[in-house]
C-alpha cells in the first residue's frame, strides 16, 4: 500500500515531460533510454548546444544533427535548492548544478550521490541516472 | 561625442500604492495609474495618442492586451508598442515613446506598466522548460541567481555583509515610502539579514523580491508640447541603452558578465556623464548581487570590487550615492512586471523634488535600469539602462 501510494506521487510530482514541444528532441530522449547523453550540435562547426533549438547558434544554419558526449565535464556554478516548488518533493535539499562538458558545452543538472554542502565549483563530474516517473530516465551526475 | 539631445521629456509619473493578493486585475490597476497620470498633470485624456504597455504576468495569455487596454481605458492612440522585455518594459517603453514621437507617429504617449501576479499568476513560459529547465527542479529566478551567485564568488568573492548592507538600505528608504508594501515597512538589522533563511545558497530570503500588484505610467512628449499643456516639471531622457542575450553565440560564455557592461560605456557616451557624475543610482533589484553587480558594470568601482564598494560607500538618500531611495522592489515590492516602472517612477519623483522625508538634494540627474528575464545557465536576458537629466 506504501509503495503503490509512494509510486503514485512521484507520477504526479516528476511528470515525464511531453518531448519534442517546440523543436525535435527525440534523440536526447531516445538515448537517455539507452543510457547515452546525446545532444545536439551544428554540423557546420562541430559546436554543441544545450538545451536543443531551431538552429545553430553558431551559424543560423539548420545543418544541426545529435552526437552522444562523453558525459565528463566539470562544474561551472552550483546552488542547493532548499524551498519547495513543484516536482520538488521529497528531493530537498537538492544539488544544482551548471556542468561544462569536455566537449564545450553547459547543461543545467542535479548532483546525486553526494552531500549538496560539499559539492564545489571546479569538480569533475560524470552523467548519472535520475529516474522520472515510470522509470523514465534523465540526465543528472555525479563526482568522478 | 554626439549633440546631447534634449528633445523628449517625461513630464509626469505616477505610480499605485504596492499590494499583496489585491483581488485586482492588470486593467483595474491601470485605471488607476492613468487617473492619477492626468490628476498629477492636469491633461486632458483625450490628448494621449501614444501608448506603450507592459506584458503582464497576469494577463499574458492574453495576446492583445495592449489593444483590450486601449478599449479599457477609452485611449485612441495613433502609436501602440507592447512592450515583452519585463522589467526593461518601463524605461524601453520611454525610450521607443521617444522614438515615435521624433518619428512623429504620436505627440503625447504614456508609458503604462501594471501587473498583478500575487491576484492571478496567469504566465506559461513553455518552450524548453518543460524538458530541460524544470526536471533538474529549477522553478524559479532563485535557483538561476543561486548559481549566479556561487560563480560570481568563486571568481571575486562575496561579502556577506556587503549583500546584507543593500537589503537594509533599501528597506530603511521603504519606510519613508508611502506607496512600499506595509508588511516590508519595519527597520531590517544586519543580524536580521544574517539570520533570513537560505533559499537556493548562498542566495538569502531577505536578497529576493517578492510578487505583489500594482501599476505605475509615464507621460512622455516634447519640452514644448509639455508647457503647451500647462506641465512645468519635467525630465530629459537623455541616454538609453538595451542590450538582449548578450553572448548568445557563445556556448560557454563568462556569466559574471553581463549586458550592462556592454550598455554602461553607451549611456555614458550619449549622456556626456561618467560614473562620478551620477546623482543617484536607481538599479533593477530583483536580487541584491544585481545591484552589487550593477555597482561594477556602471563603473562606479572594478569588476570584483562590489563588496568593498557598498560597504565602503554611503548609499542612503542622504549619501554619496543614493541608492533606490524608494526602496526599491526588494523593500516595496515588486509589482510583477511592471516592476522596471518603480525604480523610473522614484528617479523621476526625486527629479521633481517630491522625494519628501528621502529626497535627494540637489537632484540633478539618475541612473536607472532594468532587467528582464531569467534564461538558462546564464545571468538575465534583457539590460537597460536610461540616464535622466534636469
Amino acid at each position: 500500500m506504501v509503495e503503490a501510494k509512494t509510486a503514485v506521487e512521484t507520477k504526479v510530482e516528476r511528470p515525464v515531460p511531453t518531448p519534442s514541444i517546440y523543436v525535435d528532441t527525440a534523440p536526447f530522449w531516445d538515448g537517455a533510454r539507452n543510457g547515452k547523453l546525446v545532444l545536439q550540435y551544428c554540423r557546420d562547426t562541430g559546436k554543441f548546444q544545450h538545451y536543443p533549438r531551431p538552429v545553430s547558434l553558431y551559424t543560423g544554419s539548420r545543418n544541426l544533427g545529435w552526437r552522444e558526449v562523453s558525459g565528463k565535464g566539470v562544474i561551472y556554478a552550483c546552488t542547493v535548492i532548499r524551498v519547495m516548488g513543484p516536482g520538488l518533493a521529497g528531493r530537498l535539499p537538492l544539488s544544482l548544478a551548471t556542468i561544462e562538458l569536455d566537449e564545450e558545452v553547459r547543461m543545467l543538472g542535479n548532483i546525486l550521490g553526494a552531500d549538496p554542502d560539499g559539492v564545489a565549483i571546479g569538480q569533475r563530474v560524470e552523467v548519472t541516472w535520475d529516474r522520472l516517473a515510470d522509470e523514465v530516465p534523465y540526465p543528472a551526475f555525479r563526482l568522478a | 561625442m554626439a549633440t546631447k539631445k534634449r528633445d523628449i521629456v517625461i513630464a509626469g509619473y505616477v505610480e499605485t500604492a504596492i499590494d499583496f493578493k489585491t483581488g485586482r486585475s492588470a486593467y483595474d490597476l491601470a485605471g488607476e495609474a492613468l487617473a492619477g497620470l492626468l490628476a498629477a498633470t492636469g491633461i486632458e485624456k483625450d490628448v494621449i495618442d501614444g501608448l506603450a504597455v507592459t506584458v503582464p504576468l497576469s494577463e499574458a495569455p492574453n495576446p492583445f492586451f495592449a489593444v483590450y487596454m486601449t478599449e479599457a481605458l477609452g485611449l485612441t492612440p495613433t502609436w501602440l508598442n507592447y512592450g515583452g522585455t519585463g522589467g526593461c518594459s518601463a524605461t524601453g517603453g520611454v525610450a521607443r515613446a521617444a522614438s515615435a514621437i521624433r518619428d512623429g507617429q504620436c505627440e503625447v504617449a504614456i508609458v503604462l506598466s501594471a501587473d498583478a501576479p500575487s491576484t492571478a499568476w496567469r504566465a506559461q513560459y513553455g518552450a524548453y522548460r518543460g524538458e530541460f529547465q524544470d526536471p533538474p527542479g529549477v522553478q524559479g529566478p532563485p535557483a538561476s541567481f543561486g548559481l549566479l551567485m556561487s560563480r560570481y564568488h568563486h571568481q571575486y568573492g562575496i561579502k556577506t555583509e556587503a549583500l546584507g548592507k543593500i537589503a537594509i538600505t533599501q528597506r530603511e528608504h521603504a519606510l519613508h515610502n508611502a506607496n512600499a508594501y506595509a508588511k516590508f515597512k519595519k527597520p531590517l538589522t544586519m543580524e536580521d539579514y544574517l539570520q533570513s533563511r537560505v533559499i537556493a545558497d548562498p542566495l538569502r530570503l531577505l536578497d529576493c523580491v517578492m510578487f505583489c500588484d500594482g501599476a505605475n505610467a509615464f507621460l512622455v512628449t516634447t519640452p514644448a508640447r509639455a508647457r503647451s499643456l500647462g506641465i512645468t516639471k519635467m525630465v530629459y531622457p537623455t541616454a538609453y541603452a538595451e542590450i538582449t542575450n548578450l553572448n548568445g553565440n557563445l556556448p560557454c560564455p563568462d556569466i559574471t558578465e553581463t549586458g550592462f557592461s556592454r550598455i554602461a560605456p553607451k549611456v555614458y557616451r550619449q549622456s556626456g556623464l561618467t560614473p562620478k557624475d551620477i546623482r543617484m543610482f536607481h538599479p533593477y533589484d530583483d536580487f541584491t548581487i544585481a545591484v552589487l553587480m550593477q555597482f561594477e558594470d556602471f563603473g562606479f568601482c572594478k569588476r570584483g570590487q562590489g563588496s568593498d564598494f557598498t560597504l565602503d560607500t554611503d548609499l542612503s538618500h542622504l549619501g554619496a550615492l543614493p541608492l533606490n531611495t524608494g526602496g526599491g522592489q526588494i523593500s516595496a515590492g515588486q509589482p510583477g512586471l511592471a516592476s522596471g516602472g518603480l525604480n523610473l517612477a522614484e528617479a523621476v519623483r526625486q527629479m521633481f523634488g517630491e522625494g519628501a522625508g528621502r529626497q535627494v538634494e540637489e537632484p540633478r540627474n539618475a541612473l536607472v535600469t532594468g532587467i528582464g528575464v531569467i534564461p538558462y545557465a546564464r545571468n538575465w536576458g534583457t539590460s537597460a539602462a536610461m540616464i535622466l537629466e534636469a
